[in-house]
């Protein structure tokens, strides 16, 4: 069964939110249109799974939450990465370097 | 932690319902925003953003769903899926649960006998109400035995108390008459296991007799026991007991001795002379206060009517009664002490000023337990000890089951790098794996702490059973409650949670971590350096701790064994001890007395095989010991030489015996020199007068100090005048400091008091029946009880003590020992499992079988050195700590020092061997075909 994109997507997904959040703290409408923005629109979170998501990082202690007002006045939970989440990421962004250097070497190689 | 989090969101699940709606509503709104931003009409903005969203509810219910199901589903996720890899390798399983199982069932069976012995309540019903009363004075040792008068100064007096009992203190044996058949009880003991090993001592007597338990009339109603079948003496006063002398009979003996006969009851039958009417059948196993089950139990008003000449009854200062009490409704043990108290003060003042009962006292009132005292109390540190080295010893065989299913662990886990990577890598963290993991650690400790305790439970119980049969019934049967209650399971289970620490926590960090490094990397073949590290640290662990307890165990064989060759410093076989046992009255004055010895020891001289007689106290026993000064003066406690050992011995006491007399002459042939002659071991010289000859020399003694009884002989007072020097003996105190001794004439007044020692060519045995019917011949009532001095040294604690240790030390060390080489046998298969690869490059490039052996015996050579050397150092430590009871053995007793790290290294070698065979039969070929 192959990969679907959104399959793709979501065991990435915790990457995404995590380095999203590295620059400081987000609501969860903030951090989609974060992910899809720098992507260039060519990743779009599924909202149904993102919220879940993040539900999960708070429990793991990735992240932590505290409602706040947004730029619009409005009241909205905040999320901020916590130092756990900052380790999360680094050893995530390893995995995820790793996993896509050694595809890369798979499809660059030619046979001689 | 997470879980905590999670707790709370379970808990606050309104709140949490409200917070997420207010979240979704926010995004949605922003998101319809946006789209109105981008030209989309209004109305159709929201709908989009609802659409995109997908359905609130389904969010909603997994967001606590994340909640609700983590925890605890993750939980039961563990256990199922541990108990499934457990079933997949249900060789490994079964290997770590043996070996687990000896670990655990090892330290059960040490905690369910401690508990047996030294935990055990009274036998009476509410037993936790029951308690002991005893005195500890300011210094000197605790007093648990009271006087009959005070006795009933406490029963009377205490309202703390519903009821207070008394038990006098020993069970004694009294010869039982009227009841046919004498057959003499010590021959069937001899059959036995016990008689066999020569433990016992299988001499003859003339008599029959039982064992008697001599206690308060009050004792069956304040225990809460109604007899099987007639009465108990409850109910009858003193005069009525006087008038009618009654007394009860255990089960027990009834079925063993009587066979069960109905019409026993209400019989009479004489006890030392005395008749008794059996009234009341104690139920079967009941101990009360004592651990053994005697024949018959005597009321204490009668004491008197079975000894005559026992006048302690009266006697307030004479002590030989323990108190026990029961503690009225709502009364605590603290209040009870206090009256306790308040009344022993009261009493104090009753006392003879000069006894030791004025001297001021602290009641202890502590929980009811046959033992006399608690056992914190000072009396006790060697049994403390042996129980402290007990339990060390089988913690020690713990550790090493947990390093021995570690390495196994560890071993096993390598090869499971795979699995571990991948779950990683779907999204678990590594406290996730190493939670996993350690609920299969827990879940083996489990399975294993269940067999365990099955398993010592019934080893306990026939241990029970079997020890009931192997001490001789004359003893008293002892009971032993061993069925596993609440505190056992407590013990096993929380035993079986730590040992599930001990050997998964390292191997599941260790292969988390390392899992975690290897993501994705494919060989599964050569483990991280450092868990190849942990597991040379396992089995080094395991080889050190057995063989440290297999040495131990060797040294204590060893001092048994060589407690049994010591010389003794006399000619032990063939020496026969007699022992006499006037009846008593008055008839039985000291002048008859002296005449029937003489008439016995003439007789018994005649006998065929007779060489020699004489009367004296064994050399076995430890004599009384004295005061010493040589200047003339009577020594006191400031002036005084030394302390020595004394005994009185008959004039040919050292021909019989066969002690050489070294200088001088002994007192058969002695000349009337001025002072009463002695003659002094080597060892006693060694202390007076170093290096120079004592012959004519004198001396003075004094006992003051020393304890003795009324009756003894003292040799206070005359001028002492040295005759001669014998050669030492040893045998009756663990450290030789028994050799020192004075040996001095005995009076001719004395005769009787004094057991008579005969050397005899013929075998000892023959001669008992002989002497039995000598003295029955003189006097029928006179009782005597013969003994082979061999058996009698066997039984002094200078052999035992090193027996039972070794008996308690060899099987620990041979379980450690099985299980390290388990441990090593497994490690290696692993080993070979995982190198079969390269086993088969190495053989197709030309290595030969005998190279792939050595390769394979290299991994596990180092930690195996490295553990007999650790090992030796931990037996050194052992020896010292064992320093008691290895009695003149050197620390460093070369033959266990060499010969057992010897075996040990045989024993892994083998153990390296057989699974390396495997790897030298690989085939190249399949080797490398295979992943």
């Amino acid at each position: 069964m192959t990969k679907t994109k959104s399959d793709t997507l979501q065991g990435t997904l915790v990457l995404l939110v995590l380095k999203s959040l590295e620059r400081g703290p987000m609501h969860g409408w903030g951090i989609t249109l974060h992910i899809q923005r720098i992507s260039g629109e060519v990743l779009r979170v599924e909202e149904g799974s993102l919220y879940p998501a993040l539900h999960r990082m708070e429990q793991e202690r990735w992240i932590s939450s505290a409602w706040g007002v947004s730029e619009n006045n409005r009241r909205a939970r905040f999320y901020r990465l916590t130092a756990l989440g900052r380790k999360q990421l680094n050893a995530e962004r390893e995995n995820w370097r790793k996993i896509t250097s050694a595809v890369a070497l798979v499809l660059d190689f030619e046979e001689a | 932690m997470a879980w905590y989090s999670r707790m709370r969101a379970l808990l606050g699940r309104e709140k949490l319902a409200r917070e997420v709606d207010e979240e979704l509503e926010f995004h949605l709104a922003m998101r319809e925003q946006c789209n109105v931003e981008q030209g989309v009409p209004p109305k159709e903005a929201h709908r989009e953003a609802r659409v995109r969203f997908g359905n609130p509810n389904v969010w909603r219910e997994r967001v606590s769903e994340i909640d609700l199901m983590t925890f605890p589903q993750t939980v039961w996720q563990d256990l199922r899926y541990g108990a499934r890899m457990l079933r997949r390798n249900i060789g490994f399983t079964l290997v770590a649960v043996l070996a687990l199982a000896l670990g655990i069932g090892v330290n059960t069976v040490a905690f369910t006998a401690y508990k047996a012995f030294f935990s055990r309540p009274l036998d009476a019903r509410d037993a936790k109400r029951m308690v002991n009363i005893a005195l500890l004075p300011r210094s000197g040792p605790a007093e648990a035995f009271f006087s009959y008068p005070d006795y009933l100064a406490y029963r009377d007096q205490l309202h703390s108390m519903s009821g207070v009992i008394a038990q006098a203190t020993d069970i004694e044996s009294l010869p039982i008459s009227g009841v046919g058949d004498t057959a003499s009880q010590r021959d069937a003991a001899t059959g036995t296991i016990i008689g066999r090993l020569g433990l016992l001592p299988s001499g003859a007597s003339n008599k029959e007799f039982a064992e008697t338990m001599i206690v308060s009339e009050n004792y069956f109603s304040v225990l809460g026991v109604a007899p099987l079948r007639g009465r108990s003496f409850d109910a009858m006063t003193p005069s009525e007991l006087a008038a009618a002398p009654s007394v009860l009979i255990s089960e027990n003996y009834w079925r063993r001795r009587f066979g069960g006969d109905p019409a026993l009851l209400g019989k009479t039958i004489g006890l030392n002379g005395v008749a008794f009417t059996i009234i009341g059948i104690t139920p079967r196993n009941f101990t009360g206060t004592t651990v053994g089950v005697p024949d018959f139990w005597v009321p204490l008003t009668l004491k008197p009517l079975l000894h005559a000449d026992d006048h302690s009854q009266r006697d307030r200062e004479a002590p030989y009664c323990r108190v026990f009490g029961r503690l009225a409704p709502g009364v605590t043990i603290d209040q009870a002490q206090a009256e306790v108290n308040l009344l022993a003060d009261r009493l104090r003042a009753l006392h003879d000023p000069h006894s030791d009962w004025a001297k001021p006292e602290t009641a202890l009132v502590w929980p009811g337990s046959p033992f006399p005292l608690p056992l914190d109390q000072g009396q006790f540190a060697p049994v403390r000890y042996a129980v402290l080295l007990i339990m060390l010893a089988v913690g020690m065989v713990l550790v090493i089951a947990c390093a021995n299913v570690a390495s196994l662990q560890l071993a096993r886990a390598t090869s499971r790098q795979r699995e571990l990577s991948m779950r990683l890598s779907l999204g678990a963290s590594r406290m996730r794996i190493v939670r996993q993991l350690l609920t299969e650690s827990a879940l083996l400790g489990l399975l294993a702490g269940a067999v365990g305790l099955l398993s010592s439970w019934l080893l306990t119980k026939g241990t029970a059973v079997m020890a009931a049969k192997i001490f001789p019934t004359e003893y008293g049967t002892v009971i032993f409650r061993v069925t596993p209650d609440l505190a056992t399971f407590a013990y096993v289970f929380g035993l079986s949670m730590i040992a599930s620490l001990l050997f998964g926590l390292a191997p599941a960090l260790e292969s988390s971590r390392s899992a975690f490094a290897t993501a994705l990397k494919g060989n599964q073949g050569t483990p991280s350096g450092r868990s190849r590290r942990l597991r040379d640290l396992f089995i080094a662990g395991q080889v050190a701790v057995s063989l440290a307890l297999m040495i131990a165990g060797g040294m204590l064989i060893h001092s048994s064994l060589h407690a049994l060759k010591v010389d003794t410093g006399y000619e032990i076989k063939h020496l026969v001890n007699l022992n006499l046992s006037f009846p008593e009255g008055p008839q039985y004055t000291a002048e008859r007395k002296g005449a029937m010895v003489r008439q016995l020891r003439s007789r018994v001289a005649a006998l065929p095989g007779v060489t020699a007689i004489t009367s004296a106290f064994a050399p076995v026993l430890s004599g009384r010991s004295a005061d010493v000064s040589l200047n003339g003066e009577l020594p006191s406690a400031q002036k005084s030489r030394a302390a020595l050992s004394f005994t009185y011995v008959g004039k040919n006491y050292f021909a019989t015996v066969g002690i050489p007399i070294l200088s001088g002459h002994s007192f058969q042939a002695q000349s009337d020199g001025s002072g009463a002659p002695v003659v002094l071991s080597e060892a006693a010289v060694q202390q007076l007068w170093p290096g120079r000859s004592p012959i004519g020399r004198s001396l003075r003694l004094n006992t003051d100090r020393q304890f003795h009884s009324k009756t003894d002989l003292l040799p206070d007072g005359p001028v002492y005048q040295v005759i001669g020097v014998a050669r030492d003996t040893h045998g009756a105190s663990l450290d030789g400091s028994d050799s020192a001794i004075i040996y001095m004439t005995m009076p001719e007044g004395r005769l009787q008091d004094y057991p008579i020692l005969i050397r005899t060519q013929s075998d000892p045995k023959q001669l008992f029946a002989a002497i039995n019917q000598v003295a029955e011949s003189i006097d029928p009532a006179l009782i005597v009880s013969s003994f082979a001095m061999e058996e009698l040294l066997h039984q002094s604690a200078i052999f035992f003590l090193p027996s039972f240790a070794a008996a308690v030390a060899t099987p620990v060390g041979l379980i450690g020992l099985l299980l390290a080489s388990m441990g090593i046998y497994g490690t290696v298969s692993y080993i070979v499992l995982l190198r079969t690869r390269e086993v088969g490059i190495r053989m197709a490039l030309g290595a030969k079988k005998r190279d792939v052996l050595a390769l394979m015996l290299r991994e596990v050579a180092r930690p195996v050195l490295a553990g007999l050397l650790v090992g030796l150092i931990l037996a050194v430590g052992c020896s010292y700590l064992l320093r008691g009871v290895l009695n003149g053995l050197s620390p460093v007793d070369s033959v266990s020092f060499a010969g057992i790290p010897l075996l040990f290294l045989a024993i892994a070698l083998v153990a390296s061997w057989l699974p390396s065979r495997r790897a030298m039969r690989v085939d190249p070929v399949v080797a490398l075909r295979c992943e």
